[in-house]
Order: structure tokens, then sequence, then C-alpha cells
């Protein structure tokens, strides 16, 4: 087989994806619910039953097509060099970095710190001064309409402390 | 509780004196429908203090019109850059977004104001107008007509399903063990908890919106530089003020679909417990079934926009009816409503219109006013709320993530929901990029939860019982109308394509 039938493949892997771990939370499930009452099995039994007979179905056909040279299990489909190259894989990180930050710097500090980063990382570390002032008035804007006007509970930090303290009771 | 039409039409003129309230809330709406976790709810709680300070009148009127402008505002974000503002706008990017990216954005969003509108309209007229039959219907439906209801909802996820039947229904069955996780109902037993004390409650519906649909669009929109297709961006540039009344024209055309689809919004919005995420996909799937272009929804058509947007908005007048005439609220909007009442010391039920009909009848025309107001207000700015499709996807996506996932964080005030949007988002975009429908599961993480609790209902009231889904005449109504729905289009394919052979021989 030349290359290029193996281009004309359909690439599977990456659609057994959610199927096997709908299994694999399914199983799970089934695991914890063992022992409940039935009260807290009959539905779940009723739907888990039917996802693992579909999610089984849906392996069975993928593997029937790999064996007919329909296709193969490569997870091309989900992760390519794209992904490093458009800063997908970046920005997952400045995005997991953000959740746990948030939680000690507050969020309009933390919000401006990754949406710099982010935007930084996406435009190839182009345009620092364009990035700068979006990110800061997009933060402070933020903080001026959910914090300060509205007292919504978003994550406080230094900067929340600081401006609460100089506003008063306001922020 | 007759109905005095002078009366009404007094109150009416002294309603539209509070224009002055009315306005500023319904920008004050938009903004917080369209940001997922920020609903009028929430932000009834967070101006509660002021909301009692205010003159009962005056606070009514301001909570009504934050209750229906934000139920429109949700919409908005769904139609532009496909993240639902509230649960009851999941329904409508499965049209709405093809259109943005088609560069009819300008288009759907009027087509969506104007559904709205008059869908909100019609229902409150109908409200007023058949109040007292209306708040029986909330006696007659019980556990076991519940569930056939939410099924209704469900099988949109078979409809959904239609191109790759397998993965579809793989997604929504997902969703649906996804809904299963917290304790259950009847005896508290943790299921599928993964040992989070967070997920006791049920996985929260924000984080799993925000992630299923705003993280996982994040993640994908970054692959071009517009969210917009190449011929898109060159009719977004050419747009005027005509694509805004195409747009409404094209709604106005389909007056009879908005009459229709907002009557099942105000009927589900009349029920207690039911919610306008479950009139969305109950007229979504409604308007698909009995439709003549059934291939088209999903691609950008006009009626699987208008579908839900009239029906989400046919709730907010049917969640009144229950509130005002038995006391109890339909939701949880109409619940804080209930505690400001209660507050000011106002008494439900048929006296309410008798003594204090300014208040009774008053907030039915609070509702009208808003939405004549909002057909004013808000159909202009579509022009210019469509731009925001012209921004570029590597300023775009971080924006998204941010506030949407500070907007997981904010219903419950969770560092772990933060958490769990991330990872539905994750879940999402696998879904998105290997052609499992996100909406799909989001069906089953909304109506699955709700589902069980009926049913277990309707299992413990009747001992185990199964026939007793059976044992109602309405609900043995409801499901022959729900088998017809399956059948229906079936009947309806066979005949277009025997019509179509006819043609061509």
């Amino acid at each position: 087989m030349n290359s290029s039938d193996n281009n004309k493949k359909r690439a599977l892997g990456g659609e057994l994806v959610i199927p096997v771990c709908a299994i694999v939370f399914t199983l799970y499930y089934f695991i914890t619910i063992i022992d409940s009452p039935w009260t807290a099995q009959v539905s779940a039994f009723f739907i888990g039953v039917i996802l693992l007979l579909l999610s089984v179905m849906f392996i069975i056909r993928c593997v029937l097509q790999v064996r007919r040279g329909e296709a193969d299990y490569s997870l091309s489909r989900l992760f390519s060099g794209a992904d490093i190259r458009s800063g997908r894989l970046a920005l997952l990180a400045v995005t997991i970095g953000y959740i746990i930050v948030i939680d000690y710097l507050g969020f309009t500090i933390t919000t401006f710190l990754f949406l710099f980063l982010g935007m930084l990382v996406l435009n190839q570390w182009r345009n620092k001064g364009v990035i700068g002032v979006l990110s800061a008035s997009m933060a402070l804007g933020g903080y001026l309409l959910f914090i300060l006007a509205f007292d919504t509970r978003f994550p406080r930090g230094p900067f929340e402390i600081f401006m609460k303290a100089m506003l008063g009771d306001g922020g | 509780m007759e109905v005095d039409f002078q009366q009404l039409g007094e109150i009416l003129a002294h309603t539209v004196g509070f224009w002055w309230v009315i306005v500023p809330t319904i920008f004050l709406g938009l903004i917080v429908g369209g940001i997922p976790g920020f609903s009028a709810a929430n932000t009834i709680i967070i101006l509660l203090p002021l909301t009692l300070a205010m003159d009962v009148e005056v606070g009514l009127v301001f909570m009504v019109a934050l209750y229906s402008s934000s139920r429109m505002g949700a919409g908005i974000p769904a139609i532009l850059v496909n993240i639902p503002g509230t649960a009851g706008a999941a329904a409508t990017p499965l049209d709405g977004y093809p259109m943005t990216k088609a560069g009819r954005g300008q288009q759907a969003l009027a087509m969506s104001f104007v559904a709205s509108t008059i869908g909100g309209l019609l229902t409150t007229i109908m409200a007023l107008l058949a109040m007292p039959i209306l708040a029986e219907v909330g006696y007659y439906m019980h556990s076991v007509e519940m569930i056939v209801v939410m099924l209704f909802g469900i099988s949109l996820i078979a409809t959904i399903a239609a191109k790759d039947t397998l993965k579809g229904l793989i997604a929504g069955f997902f969703g649906l063990m996804i809904g299963a996780i917290g304790t259950d109902v009847v005896y508290a037993t943790p299921r599928g908890t993964f040992g989070f004390l967070e997920l006791y409650d049920g996985v929260p519906l924000i984080p799993a919106l925000v992630g299923l649909f705003a993280v996982s669009e994040a993640f994908l929109i970054i692959e071009q530089d517009s969210i917009l297709t190449k011929r898109g961006r060159e009719l977004m540039r050419e747009s005027s003020w005509a694509a805004t009344f195409e747009g409404a024209m094209i709604a106005l055309k389909r007056w009879w679909h908005i009459v229709w689809t907002s009557i099942i919004g105000l009927i589900i919005g009349v029920i207690p417990g039911a919610g306008a995420s479950i009139a969305a996909f109950v007229a979504y799937q409604q308007s698909r079934t009995y439709s003549k272009t059934p291939e088209r929804y999903g691609t950008g058509h006009p009626e699987g926009l208008i579908a839900p947007e009239s029906a989400n908005n046919g709730v907010t007048s049917g969640t009144l009816v229950p509130l005002l005439v038995i006391g109890i609220p339909g939701g949880a909007t109409a619940a804080i409503m209930l505690v400001v009442m209660q507050y000011h010391g106002v008494n439900f039920g048929p006296t309410l219109f008798l003594d204090q009909p300014e208040i009774g009848y008053g907030m039915f025309m609070a509702m009208l006013v808003t939405y004549f107001l909002m057909a004013f207000t808000i159909l202009p700015l579509s022009r210019y709320m469509s731009r925001v499709t012209m921004v570029r996807t590597v300023y775009l996506a971080p924006m998204i993530i941010s506030f949407t996932l500070v907007g997981a964080f904010v219903p419950r005030e969770y560092m772990f929901d933060m958490y769990l949007g991330l990872a539905f988002g994750v879940i999402g975009y696998v879904a998105r990029k290997t052609g499992y429908h996100v909406a799909a599961i989001l069906i089953g993480v909304i109506l699955g939860p709700l589902l069980e609790t009926y049913f277990l209902r309707a299992l413990k009231k009747s001992d185990g019982d199964i026939l007793t889904l059976f044992s109602s005449d309405l609900g043995n109504v409801l499901w022959v109308m729900l088998v017809l729905s399956f059948v229906a289009p079936m009947v309806f394919d066979r005949r277009r394509k025997k019509k179509a052979e006819g043609k061509t021989s």
C-alpha cells in the first residue's frame, strides 16, 4: 500500500476517545452504585447499559472499517503539529495556569496576565503594545462592571483588596 | 377572575410610565443574560437589597424587565460566538451560529429579536386572558406527564443524531450518564462523583454549558483568523441596515411558526419546575418534526432559530401564572420575585387581582411594555452587535475563555467549578474535533437529572409499578403525541420522496 492510500484512510483513533471514555465512566459509575438502593440504580443502569451497547457497537464498526482497510487508528484528527504551531497547547497551559493563579491573585490581575499571555501566544509574540492595552482595559472593565458595580463575588486578590481600601466599601 | 379591559388599559398606561426603569434595565438584562453564569436570578439576588428598598411596583417592574431582557440577551452570544448565555438558549446556536459563520449574523440577531419580541408579547397577552385555565395546567402535570415532556426534549438527541445516528446517540447517552452524577433523589446515595463533594448536588449546569460550548469553541476558532468564512467576511463588510430589515422580515413571514412555538413555551412555562431549556429543546424538536425542510435544520435554517427563541421567551410569561395565581414559583427568578412580593406583604391568588390589580395585572403589563420597548431599543443594535464576529480569533479566544470560566465560578463560588468548566471544555473539544455533537451531550446533562427525578417519583408513588407511566389520560395523550412526533417525519419524508419521484418521472 502506498502513501497516497494511507492518506485517504479515515483516522478513527480520535473518534474512539468519546466511546472509550463513556465505557470507562459507565463501568466506574456502576461500581459506585453496586451496593446502593434500587432508587439509585434503576435509571443509571438503564442509561448505562444502552450507552455501553452503543459504544461497543461503534467500536465494532471501527474495527471492521480498519479490517477492510478503509480506516486506521491514527489520532491525527485530534492531535497534529498545528496544535503547537497555532499556539493551542500553549493556550491550554496558560488556561490551566489562569485557574490555579486566580485563587491567589484575584480576578483583575490574573485576567490581565491571562489575556496578555494568551493573546501574545496566539499572535506569535507580536503587537505587544496593543495586546497590553487591550488586556488591561478588558481586565479593568471586568473589575468595574462585575466587582465594583454589581459586587459579584469574583475571586478577590491584592488588587481588589487594595481598591476596596481606597474606595471604602465600594469594592 | 374576569378580565376588565378598561381596567387593563388603565394599568397598561400606568405601567408605561415606568419606562425610565424599564429601558436601562433592558440593557442590564442583555449584559447579564449574555454572560454565562450571570442569569437574571443571580443579578436580582445581588441587587436584592436595592429591590427591597424600592417601592413594590418599581421593584417588580425592574425584576420583570430584567427577567425578560436577560432571556433575549442569552441568545446574542449563542448566535454570534456559539456560546449560550443560559441553558434556555442552548438550542439557539444550532441554527443561529451557522448563519453567523456565513456572514448573516446581523440577520440572525434580527430574526431572534423579532421572534423573541413577538413570542413574548403574544404569550403575555395569552397569559393575561387565559390565566385561570393556565393556572390549572400545573395541577394536571404530574410526574408521569412530566416524564413524557422530558422525553420530547431528549428525543432531540435522535434528531441531532441524524447525520451519524450511532455517534449522536453515544453523545446523548454520555450526556445523560454525566447528568446522573450526584446523589440519588430518594436516599441521597453518592453516585459517580469521583469522591468530589462538589458533585454531590449533581453536575452544575453553568460549568457544563461554559465548557462544552464556550471553552471548546475558543480552542477551535483559533485554527482560523476569523470565525467567519471568507464569503461571510465579505458579506459582513458589505452589510448595512438592510440586513436588519431582511432578518426581521424573514421572521415576520414565519409569524405562524413564532405563534405555535411560543405557545409551547407558554405551556411549559406554567409548569412549576420545567424551564426555558426544556421549552427550547421541545420547540426545536417539534419545529423540525413538522417542517417541510427538516434536512436544512442545523445548517442555518431560520425556523431552527425562531423556534427556540420564541419558545424560551414564551416561558417568561408562563412562569408568572403559577406565581401570581397560586403562589408557586415556576423557576428561580420567579422564586426571588415571590420573596420580594412577600416582603412587601403582597397576597397571592385570585384576590391579588381584585385587591391589588396594579400588581397582579401590572406584572404582565410590565412584561408587555418591556417586550414592546425591546423591539425598538435592541433591534437597531443588531448591526453593531454582529460586528463582534469581525474581531480576530487571536483576541477573541482568550476573552471568551477568561470571562466564561469566571462565569462558571459565580453561581456556587467554588474554584472547583472553573476546573470542571475546563474539563467539559476538553470533552467538548474532543467531541467537536471527532464529529460528536456537543448539544446532544448538553441535552443529556440538562434533562437527564430532571427525567430521573420524575421517573423515581412516579415509581415511588406506584410502589415500583412501571405501568404507572401509562396510568393517566393526559399522560397517554402525550405518549401518543410523542410517538407521532417520531413517526410523522418518516411519513413526511416518504411523501416528499414520492412527490420528487413523481416530478422526475
